[in-house]
């Protein structure tokens, strides 16, 4: 018998974001947020309070996974950060920190939505378009002729996230690994279109970071027992048999229904005796490697050993696809007899030993896929590393696509607003009167987006310093608080955010968070600064870029937001 | 999802981990107190000694919690040694830390000034490595000394192979007095007897004592690093260890195995005894199989295993080349008629049973058998498997199978009407030593028995008299073939609750000399690394303390920072924090062991030794002349004076400057972290009593 329910009215709410609530819950998460930001931000604990195992992170991918938030509002920011983060890898918390900032700012204003998001809109595009145009003074075009850059960007990366626990030596040797890594994934002989190939990251916890290690080829794990059988040497190079169907001799994949077998029929033995007649055919065609995704039968890696052939089982489905690229096999999904098509080789194999851990050390003819040991003395912290390098690996590609960086630690933020406030304070006029809202309007939307963008600047700090902003360049300055009346700020600063100006240049400072002057920050970066200037703070162009649109559109939308509609069934 | 902030007041974090850390107190230097852990339900109870043991006791479900139990796990999983070390200094060091945000100092400069301080440290302790090499260069590996015995023969046919375990030893001792490396004054036996508490040592051990040479010169005297007048700074220049390593007579190297040993033993000698002829053992089992070959000798941890055996008295303890294990009484017929005569072996990697298949194999539920004749087969499958099994067993002519996992009952029976022994949960690295041994393959099913995958040679004896079986009705048989590289290390206390002890002791035991061969370097031990990085930071401190050079950024992650600029000024009071860490642990240490009635008069000696030690200009000479001068350790005071009392300890560098940082990492990472977030909980699940600060989202 069935019982049917009368369904419940749905729930409408007005104005989401005007409730007491709503504002807190998001200043709350903004909290979070934004206390992770930077080189010296907070850790995070994150756990099911019920002994499940404990994440210790600041990165936003990691967090946003792991946060369950109700409201709608803050669904809406979550997804799209996360969003964001899934495509572009890093800036995830700018993007978060500069979206709930907007929001508050523009709510203390009293501005329509609509017209605020039509301001919006416009700023972002003022933003955009100095960021992609020729004068952009915070954009630093790539020379791939060095690794100066680039190792920037790697170092910025993973000193950003301290939960790696990395010193400085480490952090040299993981940036120096992360760029090796992605360069043997650049293929040496290029035609049209170039194919990046693919780094896999092997785990081996609990060594010391600074044994991890990048090499050519791919290294699969087996067992101690496994590496003793490992037979004498091939000069020649090895033919490879790749499977991804169980050759464990079981018959899972019957389907639905039973099958009835007559007594004293054994299916065991049947399939058995098809898997031994596959063995005779890879003895036949002469292959040296079978490597199989799942298990292989005992019974038939004895046949195969003792016609010296080579069985490595329980690759994984992760080493399949690279695998199959490094070899050139195609993976063979049945038990029939093979098409001897589908066989690819090997250069090489070796055996290695990492640590309590052995590998087999597959070595290609010539391709784009390497391994990067990555060593952690803890759980927590080889999470985070390599999420960090994967962050990493993803820039670089990246930046490869679009070749400039933009300087980081906090200058590009404030040297952007300056350049906002200041194209506003003077072109103020011309944009009013092609667009529905007056100058004032335009002024206030400008100062709430402009200290927006600032406020994230000055989350890097979580140690109650004080932040200024200069007035030649816009560059981000961080200075002690209890110095405040000093005046002699020359002596007190030493670089900015980026560290690519020193503070005996002759400049004037301002408090971030005092109203300055407008002033034209000074266009075109010269190029002596950039070349002398060494341990560049740098961040990845696109994923910043990416970021900025993502944050204020998704602003714009929640400040859009009327009526949330919840169906209570 | 709740989050609640961590850090208000005091760091609660960092209370936890020092309250945890609390409780291995005692774990700590060669003198051990046991503690029970009791169940306030069911009234059980568990003595322990270790760390490991400690923290599987503990109710750890908070997060601090788990991730110090994560910490010493991974220590565990990679030395098996530390972890004592690990979890004090944990708790040493978040009461540092503790101090050092109640004054004042920012965060991000207490973790860059510390991570900066533990490297300097671990630099400066190079000094005080031991090189060794050569250990085995003169044992001769012809004369065999047979240390595997049996204490109570029961066949008098093999009796003149048996010895005594201090026969075997006092001729290990001849061995080497020939060798004239040990020309001895009676005198010093007369002073090592006196601090020997446990009679049972073999002399052996006490000969190993006295070394070679104690001519340790105060060679750093002129470094430039040590010297107070050094005017550049520490941090710049992390490479002046190396080329003083190269420049300066180091430390006297080790060279013998029983001293490495009983410089290692850390007080346990029973157990040392133990691990050291274990290592002598499997050296002589691979040298006179790889007669010819030159390959180094590698430690095989792998090949070393223990059986315990409770309810013998503590003497019967000893190593032995072969297997050793337990097997129920009802076989004692079939082993006593299997003795003495050679047979074969097979290897299973499975179970023995007739539902067992392989790992990976599923099987499925929607297969039904018909029956064509109506009639029910005469046996069952398991009878038919069983046949079929001594089928196998009596075409290869098997006596004996060796099986890693379990095994039918049943097949057990009929095997032994057979005259056929069955061992079952077998160790995964004894077959593999069979395989070698015998050249048989192990397989996963007797099916796949072949003639190449029989080995044959194996012989067994039983090892405990029948006379002398405990009452759990088991009596231990040795499985022996020529040139196996197996060791069994048999385990006997009259206790049975110290039975989990002694073996946690014997394989720390075993995983120090492990650690020590590998590295081919150990520490001046007894306390001599940490007080030279005590000296070596108040060094530093007083360095940062008097310069007024504040252009020392670099090293903080964001270099732009303004804590980069203040630096200078909070370093002294951290490093000093990071001082008092290693103050803690010495203190304790000598508190343990008695040398000292309490921690404050343990805490004035190290105080006063630090102020000579930095006084001196090189704190690193100045232990090296201590260490030659004292025994047992830095500190020794009742006997500072007594020249005569040489002792070396040793420790182990990696696991221990591993353990420091591990330490180090994790209360760093609980410093750094502000909030706690609880995933995936409904308001009702957490109590209301801790609800106090949590915000839900």
């Amino acid at each position: 018998m069935s019982r049917f329910e009368a369904k419940k009215p749905s729930l409408c709410k007005t104005e989401p974001l005007t409730s007491e609530k709503v504002r807190f819950t998001l200043s709350v998460l903004k909290g979070i947020l934004a206390s992770c930001y930077g080189p010296s931000g907070r850790l995070k604990q994150l756990h099911n309070g019920l002994g499940g195992c404990v994440c210790t992170t600041s990165q936003s991918s990691a967090l946003l996974r792991n946060l369950s938030v109700t409201h709608p509002v803050l669904k809406v920011l979550t997804a799209s950060v996360q969003n964001h983060v899934s495509c572009f890898s890093d800036c995830g918390l700018f993007t978060a920190i500069l979206c709930c900032n907007l929001i508050e700012n523009i709510q203390k204003i009293g501005l329509t939505p609509t017209k605020v998001i039509k301001l919006n809109k416009y700023l972002l595009g003022l933003c955009t378009s100095y960021l992609k145009s020729e004068a952009c003074s915070c954009r630093i075009p790539v020379d791939f002729s060095s690794t100066h850059i680039f190792l920037g960007l790697v170092r910025s990366i993973l000193t950003s996230k301290p939960a790696c626990m990395l010193t400085r030596k480490e952090a040299d040797h993981i940036s120096a690994l992360i760029l090796k890594a992605f360069l043997l994934t650049i293929p040496e002989s290029a035609e049209d279109r170039v194919i990046l190939g693919k780094s896999i990251i092997v785990p081996l916890k609990g060594q010391r970071v600074i044994d991890s290690a990048v090499l050519p080829g791919l290294l699969i794990e087996i067992s101690e027992v496994q590496l003793r059988l490992l037979p004498t040497q091939k000069s020649s190079a090895l033919k490879v048999a790749l499977f991804c169907v169980s050759l464990s001799g079981d018959f899972s994949n019957a389907g639905e229904g039973t099958v009835v077998v007559p007594y004293q029929v054994s299916l065991e033995n049947a399939v058995l005796e098809q898997l031994l007649n596959l063995g005779r055919q890879l003895v036949g065609d002469q292959v040296d490697l079978v490597l199989c995704q799942k298990v292989i039968h005992p019974s038939l890696k004895q046949f195969l050993s003792e016609h010296h052939i080579i069985a490595i089982d329980r690759v994984g489905v992760t080493l399949m696809e690279p695998l199959s690229k490094v070899t050139g096999a195609t993976p063979i999904g049945s038990l029939n007899t093979i098409a001897s098509t589908t066989y690819g080789s090997v250069k090489d194999l070796s055996s290695a030993r990492f640590g309590s851990k052995h590998f087999f050390h597959l070595i290609p003819n010539e391709a784009t896929v390497c391994s990067l040991l990555l060593c952690s003395r803890n759980d927590t912290a080889w999470e985070e590393l390599k999420l960090t390098c994967q962050t990493a690996m993803h820039v670089l590609q990246l930046t490869i696509k679009e070749p400039w960086v933009l300087l980081g630690g906090g200058c590009t933020e404030t040297h952007l607003a300056a350049y906002i406030r200041h194209k506003v304070h003077n072109e103020a006029e011309d944009v009013v009167r092609e667009d529905g809202y007056s100058q004032a309007e335009l002024r206030i939307a400008t100062e709430a987006f402009c200290s927006a963008l600032e406020s994230v600047a000055s989350s890097l700090e979580h140690d109650g310093g004080d932040i200024l902003i200069d007035m030649k360049y816009g560059h981000f300055w961080s200075g002690q608080s209890d110095s405040a009346s000093v005046v002699n700020w020359q002596d007190m600063l030493s670089r900015c955010g980026c560290g690519l100006y020193n503070s005996q240049e002759g400049l004037s400072w301002s408090f971030l968070r005092s109203t300055y002057h407008p002033f034209a920050p000074q266009k075109c970066l010269s190029q002596a600064a950039v070349g002398t200037a060494s341990n560049l703070t740098v961040d990845c162009f696109t994923a910043k870029l990416s970021g900025l649109q993502v944050a204020i559109e998704t602003a714009n939308l929640i400040l859009d937001l009327s009526y949330v509609i919840e169906d209570k069934n | 999802m709740a989050h609640r902030v961590i850090n208000k007041r005091r760091h609660v974090g960092l209370q936890q981990l020092s309250s945890f850390a609390q409780t291995g107190r005692s774990f700590l230097g060669p003198v051990k107190a046991t503690k029970f852990i009791t169940d306030s339900e069911c009234h059980e109870s568990v003595l322990i000694s270790s760390t490991v043991r400690l923290l599987e006791g503990l109710d750890l479900t908070c997060a601090v919690g788990q991730l110090l139990n994560e910490a010493v796990q991974a220590q565990n999983g990679t030395y098996r040694i530390g972890t004592s070390t690990l979890l004090f200094l944990v708790g040493a060091w978040s009461r540092a830390v503790e101090e050092c945000l109640h004054l004042g100092v920012p965060t991000p400069v207490i973790v860059s000034v510390m991570t900066e301080g533990l490297t300097s440290c671990i630099e400066a302790v190079v000094p005080l490595q031991v090189p060794v090499y050569n250990v085995f260069d003169h044992m001769d590996s012809t004369s065999i000394v047979d240390v595997s015995l049996c204490p109570f023969p029961s066949d008098p046919g093999l009796l003149k192979e048996k010895r005594d375990f201090k026969d075997a030893i006092s001729q290990l001792l001849s061995t080497y007095s020939l060798s004239g490396r040990h020309a001895e004054s009676p005198k010093f036996f007369r002073t090592q007897a006196k601090v020997e508490t446990e009679k049972n040592t073999p002399q052996a051990l006490q000969n190993g004592l006295s070394t070679d040479s104690f001519c340790r010169k105060s060679a750093l005297t002129h470094s430039r690093h040590f010297s107070r007048t050094d005017n550049s700074h520490w941090i710049n220049r992390p490479d002046g260890f190396l080329e003083q390593c190269g420049l300066t007579p180091r430390t006297s190297r080790c060279n013998d195995l029983v001293e490495l040993a009983v410089g290692l033993s850390h007080g346990d000698h029973s157990s040392m005894t133990l691990a050291e002829a274990a290592v002598r053992l499997q050296w002589q089992s691979v040298s006179l199989r790889q007669a010819n070959s030159k390959t180094p000798f590698m430690f095989d941890m792998s090949r070393i295993l223990t059986c315990c055996l409770p309810g013998l008295p503590e003497t019967s303890s000893c190593v032995s080349l072969g297997y050793v294990t337990v097997v129920p009484m009802s076989s004692i017929a079939l082993i006593k008629e299997l003795q003495g005569q050679p047979f074969r072996v097979i290897l299973i990697e499975g179970d023995l049973t007739e539902s067992y298949r392989h790992l990976g194999f599923n099987k499925s539920v929607n297969i039904k058998t018909k029956l064509d004749s109506g009639k029910l087969p005469e046996d069952s499958a398991e009878e038919l498997w069983t046949t079929s099994v001594l089928q196998v067993l009596i075409q290869f002519d098997v006596n004996l199978i060796l099986v890693q996992g379990n095994v039918s009952e049943h097949l057990t029976e009929r095997c032994m009407q057979s005259k056929r022994l069955v061992i079952g949960s077998v160790n995964g690295s004894v077959l593999q030593a069979f395989a070698e041994a015998t050249r048989a393959v192990p397989v996963a099913y007797v099916t796949q028995v072949n003639e190449d995958c029989v080995g044959s040679q194996v012989s067994v004896t039983v090892w405990t008299s029948p006379h002398d079986i405990n009452r759990a009705n088991r009596m231990a048989i040795m499985l022996k073939t020529e040139g196996i590289n197996l060791i069994t290390a048999v385990l006997t206390s009259p206790v049975s609750t110290q039975m989990e002890t002694k073996k946690d002791r014997f394989w720390s035991c075993v995983y120090r000399l492990y650690h020590a061969l590998k590295e081919e370097k150990v520490f001046l031990g007894g306390g001599a690394v940490e007080f030279l990085c005590l000296s070596h930071l108040q060094i530093l401190a007083e360095q940062s303390l008097n310069k007024e050079n504040r252009a020392c950024s670099g090293w903080l992650p964001d270099s732009s920072s303004w804590m980069a600029s203040s630096l200078s000024v909070y370093r002294p009071t951290v490093l000093k924090c990071l001082a008092s860490g290693w103050h803690e642990y010495l203190s304790a240490v000598m508190f343990n062991t008695a040398t000292h009635p309490s921690a404050v008069e343990a805490s004035t000696f190290i105080q006063h030794h630090v102020q000579n030690a930095t006084n001196s200009g090189s704190p690193s000479s100045y232990i090296l002349s201590r260490c030659s001068k004292l025994s047992s350790g830095l500190f020794h005071s009742s006997i500072s004076d007594n020249l005569e009392v040489v002792q070396k300890v040793y420790d182990t560098v990696t696991p221990k400057t591993e353990a420091w940082r591990r330490a180090l990492d994790l209360v760093l990472l609980v410093l750094q972290t502000d909030s706690e977030i609880i995933t995936g909980l409904a308001h009702t699940q957490i109590n209301s009593q801790e609800l106090d600060g949590v915000l839900f989202l």
